[in-house]
């Protein structure tokens, strides 16, 4: 394996995850606890409630988290609960393009303002998370329009963190310890994460502060399956699950000719 | 949905492709000047993003109120502007002001929740027994609480990692290795599914799959 030029290796790669997309496989994709406690969590949202759609990851991990935040907020609006949305990365506008492009009710089935609201991004990290937990008001003058906070109903409901009653936390870094801490801890208010693969292992030690873990494109494609309505989480996860695989074989044979070698000398 | 016709969006979509390819040229070319090109335009890009909306932000959350009045937000303002003293070195000093101002702040908020969340709920949920529990739960259970000790006992330095301590605290050095291992095989399959996306892109783009 060491003398395989890592040119021919990239080729097998590039062409195993084409495949799929080609051709679809339909391997299965059974759903876990933690994306079916994120799924009853929102089942159980109404009308009445609020959730807040947090974006703190960039545009470059839409191939991983897109998937999720289409599916989620596909659920939020089915369940007609209201949803206020903002965010921590500058091309987040983009984002919350592709999101309303892909849920065409947030422009048909729901009123802006007052079912649901954007109010843009915000620098600071977790000073701002801080900040929000205990006033929004006081960090948001105006949503992404330039609209002020008085002429918004639905944010007028939204004093502080006790006036949402889900945190869905879009991330790609930190931000879920930062909601944890300070709306999960500070004041009581449910949290669930729509993360990439890498935080898996991060995320799941807060088993008593986390309402659930949607984890990548595989997250996006079980919570797919449970909405009944499969999309861009189900059509990767294919190729995802190829690319595992030729990523096991290359490491086992990687491994045996490296024990062969040593075993030469 | 169908393939894009707008002359906008096909130059977009097609130029997305072609820098994708530019910077995969790095895998098989290594750096070259197709490369750098497409590398200087993402960041530039990305650049260019992140002062229109640093505007935009400032001019809702900070001129918007002192335009109504409000004259507390000068102080951030000014705070922010402090820090442009940086590259001059006689008036550098200036700069450590709103620098020392952000690390209290951050540092004092972190600490707030962190002793709860990261250490009171973590011991909680390594020693609570799970709950209807199948043999599956029980072996979680005793390896998760295993992991926690033996790997908390390896950072003991005041003591030496001989007599009593040396069999947990090897084991622990082991646990730490398997939740690392874990942690970066988890980056990889991250990885893998940026380059998915790509891949599904460039498909697209040329037509061998169906635009959705």
């Amino acid at each position: 394996m060491a003398e395989v030029d890592r040119r021919v290796l990239y080729w097998v790669m590039f062409i195993a995850l084409a495949i799929p997309f080609i051709n679809p496989l339909g391997l299965p994709v059974p759903i876990t606890e933690m994306t079916k406690a994120v799924y009853d969590k929102v089942e159980s949202l109404g009308p009445k409630n609020i959730a807040l759609f947090s974006i703190a990851g960039g545009v470059s991990a839409w191939p991983e988290i897109a998937p999720s935040m289409v599916a989620v907020m596909r659920h939020l609006v089915k369940r007609e609960v209201k949803i206020v949305v903002w965010g921590f990365f500058t091309d987040q506008d983009i984002t919350v393009d592709m999101i309303t492009s892909n849920v065409p009710e947030l422009s048909t089935k729901y009123k802006y303002g007052e079912d649901w609201v954007y109010m843009g991004y915000l620098a600071g990290g977790e000073t701002a998370v801080a900040a929000l937990a205990s006033d929004v008001h006081s960090v948001f003058k105006a949503d992404k329009y330039g609209t002020p906070t008085e002429k918004l109903p639905l944010i007028q409901r939204v004093k502080s963190a006790k006036d949402v009653d889900l945190v869905l936390t879009v991330d790609t870094g930190s931000y879920i310890t930062y909601y944890i801490r300070h709306w999960n801890v500070g004041k009581g208010t449910p949290v669930a994460e729509i993360g990439i693969a890498m935080q898996a292992d991060q995320v799941v030690f807060y088993p008593a502060n986390l309402v659930g873990l949607l984890i990548g494109v595989r997250g996006g494609a079980e919570y797919e399956k449970m909405i009944g309505r499969l999309g861009g989480g189900t059509i990767t996860m294919d190729a995802i699950n190829i690319s595992h695989l030729l990523f096991i074989i290359v490491i086992a044979l990687a491994n045996i000719g490296y024990v062969m070698t040593r075993r030469k000398k | 949905m169908p393939y894009p016709t707008d002359p906008l969006i096909l130059s977009g979509v097609w130029a997305s492709v072609i820098l994708t390819l530019m910077v995969y040229s790095y895998v098989l070319y290594k750096e070259t000047p197709v490369f750098r090109f497409a590398e200087h335009t993402y960041i530039s890009a990305s650049l260019a993003i992140s002062v229109v909306v640093a505007y935009q932000t400032l001019s809702s959350n900070a001129f918007l109120p002192i335009s109504q009045g409000d004259m507390t937000y000068l102080i951030p303002i000014v705070l922010g502007l402090l820090l442009y003293t940086l590259p001059f070195r006689e008036v550098r000093w200036v700069s450590r002001y709103p620098l020392a101002f952000i690390v209290g702040v951050g540092t004092g908020i972190a600490i707030r929740g962190s002793v709860h969340a990261q250490m009171v709920n973590q011991v909680l949920a390594a020693i609570t027994l799970p709950k209807a529990p199948q043999p599956i739960d029980w072996f979680n259970f005793l390896f998760s609480l295993v992991a926690f000790l033996t790997s908390t006992s390896y950072f003991i330095f005041t003591r030496e990692h001989t007599g009593v301590l040396k069999i947990p605290t090897q084991l622990g050095r082991y646990m730490i290795m398997l939740a690392l291992g874990s942690y970066f095989g988890n980056t990889i399959l991250f990885r893998m599914s940026m380059l998915s996306g790509r891949v599904e892109e460039i498909l697209k783009v040329f037509g061998i799959i169906p635009w959705r």
